[in-house]
């Protein structure tokens, strides 16, 4: 198998970054809320070739309104992709925002961003409040697809009710050429976001769950207890992408998990590269 | 008396790894210019160890195996789990590492050999290693000289 794409990090620890912008050190202790340390954004690309990942899309969060702060600019996004090329950036904007849709535009047309990152709870917006279709419409016109944070958030003070997967169907039903991920597997609401997989096909889910116990035994009790394992084999093979939620997660230890539930080796070729390619319309 | 204290960085490259300090620490203590004292190694890690062995690379490779076998990271199903597999607030995250902390614990934090003539007084097959659990990490140890 070629190397796969962890489809779901956070650059928020990497060292050169906030020796770049100090800013970015209360932005991943106060904001995003992370206590581990911080390291050389080698340490990531170490992590990434222990468990055969080759690339690793990057995310940035824009809570300008419910925080008033950014986790990481789409600038930023852009200037830790120039230090490695196993680095795929992805942009966020605030929907809540005057101007949204024309920085989502900008931020791929001119940065070269190639999705969006979009966290409902975090960013206080429920995914079906029509304020958010005008981004949604204009990243279905670019092109690119949409990474929502879906399910529960460690975050103080995000809701859980924005990430139901039910506020997601107006979305999938009304942008129907628009992909969209739904990270986490929408935990704990695994069957209810599996249905809408199931329904939508321009809908796709991330592996980056972990609510308890540790990765491996959680994803067996999610993707096999929650759900047969056999739906995701045989059903949503394509529209299931491997996603870690670095550093919530280590990559390594998300990799592990995927690997030991039993998925076929063609499934696996999709989960880890084929689909995530497919939504980075065809090249990674 | 001199006090002297270093922290130095190594990065592990993989999961489990043992980076041999020995050069670095007889290289501390050469340029405290101490004749006779102390010097202490210590990792600033709680998934890691500082253990002194013979320095050959089939050990390297069995004191972290063995230490996994003790403590591994995932338990066989069915046998026993951690407390620490919960949700940590003040990291934002699930603590998963529990047999990383323990292989910590078991392989121990720090050593401490006598220094002589300005020399580190060690057994001839005798090796400072810092072990790495949970890697790849870039990871600090403290290093401090006390002598005359």
């Amino acid at each position: 198998m070629k190397g796969g794409i962890d489809f779901h990090t956070h650059p928020v620890l990497a060292r050169e970054m906030v020796a770049l912008h100090p800013e970015l050190e209360r932005a991943a202790r106060e904001i995003f809320f992370v206590g581990n340390n911080f390291q050389p954004l080698e340490v990531m690309l170490l992590e990434m070739d222990l468990c055969g990942i080759d690339k690793a899309v990057v995310v940035p969060v824009d809570a300008t309104t419910s925080r008033n702060a950014t986790v990481y600019t789409n600038e930023q996004i852009v200037e830790i992709c120039a230090m490695s090329d196993r680095l795929i950036g992805f942009a966020s904007v605030d929907p809540r925002q005057a101007g949204a849709p024309e920085k989502l535009e900008h931020a791929v047309s001119t940065l070269g961003l190639r999705g969006l990152k979009l966290a409902p709870a975090f960013q206080e917006f429920s995914p079906d409040d029509p304020l958010a279709f005008p981004v949604y419409e204009k990243a279905s016109t670019l092109g690119i697809p949409i990474l929502f944070h879906a399910g529960l958030s460690w975050q103080p003070g995000a809701k859980l009710k924005y990430g139901h997967p039910l506020r997601f169907e107006d979305v999938a039903a009304t942008f129907p050429e628009l992909n969209i991920v739904l990270a986490h597997l929408a935990w704990p609401w695994v069957v209810d976001a599996v249905a809408l997989a199931l329904k939508y096909p321009n809908v796709y889910l991330d592996t980056a769950a972990l609510y308890f116990d540790n990765p491996v035994d959680f994803l067996r009790y999610a993707m096999t207890q929650q759900v047969p394992l056999t739906v995701f084999e045989r059903s949503l093979r394509k529209q299931l992408v491997f996603g870690s939620d670095n550093p919530r997660i280590e990559t390594k230890a998300m990799a592990k998990a995927v690997r030991s539930l039993g998925l076929s080796e063609e499934c696996l070729e999709l989960v880890f590269r084929g689909n995530a390619e497919r939504l980075l319309g065809g090249r990674a | 008396m001199i006090i002297r204290s270093r922290r130095i960085e190594v990065i592990s490259r993989k999961e489990f790894e043992m980076i041999d300090l020995t050069p670095q620490v007889e290289a501390f203590v050469q340029e405290c210019a101490v004749a006779d004292g102390m010097v202490f190694v210590m990792t600033a890690h709680t998934t890691s160890s500082i253990v002194v062995t013979e320095g050959v690379e089939c050990l390297e490779r069995d004191v972290p195996l063995h230490l996994e076998r003790l403590a591994p990271k995932n338990p066989e199903p069915g046998t026993f789990g951690y407390y620490h597999n919960r949700l940590l607030d003040f990291d934002g995250r699930l603590g998963f590492n529990a047999g990383d902390h323990l292989k910590s614990i078991l392989g121990g934090v720090s050593a401490m050999f006598a220094i002589e003539n300005g020399a580190v007084l060690k057994g001839s097959r005798q090796r400072v290693y810092f072990v790495e659990y949970d890697g790849p990490l870039a990871r600090t140890i403290f290093l401090q000289v006390t002598g005359t």
